[in-house]
């Protein structure tokens, strides 16, 4: 469904993502994880166009994206949920979800406000108020809902985790899940890499740009030589300290 | 009551005129754009309207349509150097259009008449016909309020990422905000010089460009009532509170910063936020199953 192709990105004279070639089916939930300033949000971002790729290809169903503008990528169907659950905050909930449809361009809906109401049951009940004023689990889950008004054939999540509660992890994760069983396809980035594999399908390992692992996640996650060395040691849980350096 | 509203039928007109250029000044910031060349855009608007009613004598709609069309075509070419630049930047651009503007006026002596500016204009326009133009001005908003481009403006203002990744292009949704912009304030200009027998450049200069800022932080930069109550308070002050009437910029600044420091959303947007609003789409949305476009 979507394919990546040895993408590049440069900030300047310093390159974020080195040649990086990833793809994710359909129907598929991919992790994409690795320590922090690895690149996943970089390389999530030269996904979606907010950043320009300098080589590569991005694929989505065949389309070329990689020379798109980040609107007309979104328009395509490859919507991105930005990093730190960026939400209109002075505007209502339901205006917010309202705003998602702006990224379905000439597509046919195939999410319904109700769907996203299910999965969300809380939008459904702060719809009027003001998004500023939601709590920040709820902001991560009306940016998602948000995305989700855009009908994404492939939904990138920019770590739907930061700074967020332990509960509330679980109950983000939780509905990424139940949207991934009713089949659609999402491509998540986290730091958080207990979680994340937990989730998931299949995962890549990414450090200093470049991808060094990539396997079931299933079996990465039962690889302690492989947490050890890319995801600082058998993890106990690191979701109270994810902030902190996980070369260590 | 006739002769009670005659005394402040000036009044009318000027709180009227100001509405119309409060407009062109929210429109660009609702969209995100931090644009005040709207006071170097009214005045084109209105040397464009004076020059062909006095020297041409054209009748009031083709000088309307031409000071509309003039202002709308300036907002754009300015809107393309000023794509590439963001938030204080863009202010500092477009003042700088604005005082090029006011030079402009000032030495182009054949054509505006300099410092003493254009007079024995023909008074065209009444009080009818600036009602009329800020209803179909106000008219526009509401009806844009309801599209999508004016959830593009408002996704923008917020935060340009945002507004990308939901599909949104930027550059030319902050083109429509200034052609938009340019239109209002070239149609107001028109009606200040129709309105008013004489203009001259310094009526537009930085008071100007001050107080269309002002009525729109004042009001609110959300709601489409927000340019009018704005326009209406900063209008209607300076006469309610005449013992202070030396001391006028002094009350406009002290307004201002007790606004932007106890309402910094604004007189509507704030109040708005007090009631919640119920949101159009809803029922239809939910009961239908399927998301209304």
């Amino acid at each position: 469904m979507l394919v990546i192709d040895k993408l590049s990105i440069f900030y300047g004279g310093i390159q974020a993502v080195r040649d990086v070639s990833l793809e994710v089916a359909e129907g598929e939930m991919v992790a994409l994880i690795g320590p922090n300033g690895a690149g996943k949000s970089s390389l999530l971002n030269g996904i979606s166009g907010v950043v320009r790729s300098s080589s590569g290809t991005v694929t989505l169903q065949g389309q070329p994206l990689h020379a798109s503008a980040a609107h007309k990528v979104a328009r395509a169907g490859l919507i991105q949920v930005p990093e730190g659950r960026l939400v209109l905050g002075e505007q209502t909930v339901m205006e917010n979800l309202l705003l998602g449809e702006l990224a379905l361009g000439r597509r046919q809906p195939t999410q319904s406000l109700q769907q996203i109401f299910d999965l969300f049951p809380i939008l459904h009940e702060r719809q009027k108020q003001y998004a500023g004023s939601l709590s920040g689990g709820q902001q991560q889950m009306l940016a998602i809902g948000r995305a989700l008004m855009g009908s994404p054939k492939v939904l990138l999540l920019d770590e739907p985790s930061l700074g967020l509660a332990p509960i509330v992890i679980e109950q983000v994760f939780g509905a990424l899940q139940k949207l991934n069983q009713a089949g659609m396809t999402i491509l998540l980035v986290e730091q958080n890499a207990k979680r994340a594999l937990e989730v998931s399908n299949r995962a890549y390992v990414i450090e200093g740009g470049r991808i060094v692992h990539q396997g079931l996640s299933a079996a990465m996650r039962d690889d302690p030589v492989m947490m050890e060395h890319y995801l600082g040691g058998p993890l106990a849980d690191n979701s109270g300290t994810r902030r902190e350096d996980l070369h260590a | 009551m006739m002769s009670f509203l005659a005394a402040y039928h000036p009044l009318i007109d000027l709180l009227l005129l100001n509405c119309g250029c409060a407009f062109g000044q929210y429109i660009v910031l609702r969209a995100g754009a931090f644009s005040i060349a709207n006071a170097g855009l009214t005045s084109i608007g209105a040397y464009t309207a004076a020059i062909l009613a006095t020297r041409y004598g054209i009748g009031l709609g083709g000088t309307l349509l031409c000071s509309t069309a003039v202002g709308l075509v300036v907002a754009i070419l300015l809107s393309l150097p000023l794509a590439r630049l963001r938030g204080v930047y863009q202010a500092i651009a477009t003042l700088a259009f604005v005082q090029i503007v006011l030079t402009l006026a000032l030495y182009a002596e054949g054509l505006t008449g300099g410092a003493l500016g254009l007079n024995a204009i023909p008074k065209l326009v009444g009080t009818p016909t600036l009602l009329i133009c800020v209803l179909a001005v106000f008219y526009l908003m509401a009806a844009l309020d309801r599209t999508r481009l004016g959830q593009a403006f408002d996704a923008i203002r917020q935060d340009e990422i945002v507004a990308a990744t939901l599909g949104v292009q930027i550059a030319s949704t902050q083109v429509v905000a200034f052609a938009l912009s340019g239109a209002i304030s070239g149609l107001f200009g028109g009606l200040i010089a129709l309105h008013t027998y004489s203009i001259d450049p310094n009526q537009f200069g930085f008071p100007m460009l001050v107080s269309l800022l002002a009525m729109v932080v004042l009001g609110g930069r959300r709601s489409i009532y927000g340019p009018i109550v704005g326009a209406t308070i900063l209008t209607l002050l300076p006469e309610i509170a005449r013992p202070l009437s030396d001391n006028r910029t002094l009350v406009h600044g002290i307004m201002l910063i007790l606004i932007i420091v106890f309402l910094p959303r604004g007189v509507v947007d704030s109040l708005r936020g007090l009631s919640f609003r119920k949101p159009r789409r809803l029922q239809q949305g939910v009961a239908s199953d399927v998301p209304s476009a």
